[in-house]
């Protein structure tokens, strides 16, 4: 992913310029929506997250003092924005969540006993999968993840530890399932 | 990729988390966010133009205030009551005839600035939204004074001091507002 920002379009959205703005958000909205599908699991907070992180980003575009990779700042404050909008959630709306995760791919069965590592990551609890992605995927080290969740790093090692052990047992009942399904084929 | 790059890469991403395909988003979604910015922008000019405003009116209130002090250090001098005494007793009074006018004309400015701070400001906390009703009650009694005596320059001087105060509340937590927003 090309996730370089040209100086001069980067200088005219400082200057308010809404159509550096928009070649900066066409840009950057699929990494940024990926982000907060990753963190949110819903698609449609998801798209919620991304709006909103958009929004924020441009506001405070002056305060980006490019010493960072451009793409490293939005997607903190997309994540940011992510782990703010999960807390909202009361826990009952989070679970109905993740039924209607499972039953939109149309077979919860299949889910239950096996599943790729897409489907995998999202039957992990919201902060499982948070630290999972932010430390495997975007590189976040335990420090910023106790940072961004008010724990310490030791939770965020723990957390990362079992979110693994989590995937790797799900990956391989699928890998069994897919087995047991080839034998008795 | 070398072998020390593998390496690393499986000690921190073990699944291979990295490897999935990233997420096309169904929707644009530019539009809304065009209409945030230009809400945003229009918003900043109005402040800014508020600021300006205030600015002027605050600087109006000095002049007008130091004009009244030095009124306050003229009048108790001996003045012969003669030809040129009543001379400069009518110029006393058209001077606070138009300091009068300037203040009327100030207050109305600041009630034209004040309802547009008030719409612009969300919810406030209690101590502040106390200290606001507070300011207005001190308002509403300097106009019940103000229509008994309505060409009291000093009536006219503390009601404008009373809302650039009330001004300054607004703007305070406005700018507490925008802090806690752009904090997110």
């Amino acid at each position: 992913m090309d996730t370089e920002l040209d100086e001069m379009t980067l200088a005219r959205a400082k200057r308010g310029d809404i159509h550096a703005c928009e070649q900066i958000y066409r840009k950057f909205q699929r990494p940024a929506f990926t982000v907060a599908v990753r963190i949110c699991k819903c698609r449609e907070l998801a798209r919620d997250v991304t709006q909103e992180a958009f929004i924020t980003a441009f506001k405070r575009i002056r305060q980006y003092r490019g010493d960072a990779p451009f793409w490293g700042w939005l997607r903190r404050v997309v994540v940011n924005h992510a782990i703010s909008a999960l807390r909202k959630l009361p826990k009952h709306d989070a679970v109905e969540m993740e039924d209607y995760m499972a039953s939109s791919k149309g077979d919860v069965e299949r889910i239950n006993h096996g599943m790729d590592l897409e489907q995998a990551l999202v039957q992990l609890g919201d902060e499982d999968r948070m630290v999972v992605w932010l430390h495997d995927v975007e590189g976040y080290k335990h420090r910023e993840i106790a940072h961004l969740v008010g724990k310490t790093e030791s939770y965020s090692k723990t957390r990362l530890n079992r979110a693994r052990a989590k995937l790797r047992k799900l990956i391989s009942d699928d890998d069994e399932a897919a087995l047991a399904g080839t034998i008795n084929a | 990729m070398t072998a020390n790059e593998q390496w690393q890469q499986n000690s921190t991403d073990p699944l291979g988390l990295r490897e999935l395909e990233s997420i096309e988003p169904d929707f644009d979604g530019w539009d809304e966010i065009e209409a945030a910015l230009d809400a945003h922008h229009q918003n900043r000019r109005n402040w800014r133009r508020a600021g300006g405003a205030l600015a002027i009116a605050a600087s109006l209130v000095l002049v007008v205030s130091i004009t009244l002090l030095r009124q306050q250090d003229v009048a108790p001098v001996d003045i012969p009551v003669t030809g040129s005494a009543t001379l400069a007793e009518n110029s006393t009074s058209v001077t606070d005839e138009d300091n009068v006018k300037a203040l009327i004309g100030l207050s109305q400015t600041m009630e034209e600035q004040l309802m547009k701070l008030r719409q612009s400001t969300g919810s406030m906390p209690a101590d502040t939204a106390i200290y606001v009703a507070e300011i207005e009650d001190l308002i509403a009694q300097v106009d019940v004074e103000l229509s008994v005596t309505p060409d009291s320059v000093d009536l006219w001087g503390q009601r404008v001091n009373l809302m650039l105060d009330l001004a300054q509340v607004y703007q305070q937590q406005w700018e507490i507002d925008y802090g806690r927003m752009a904090a997110l």
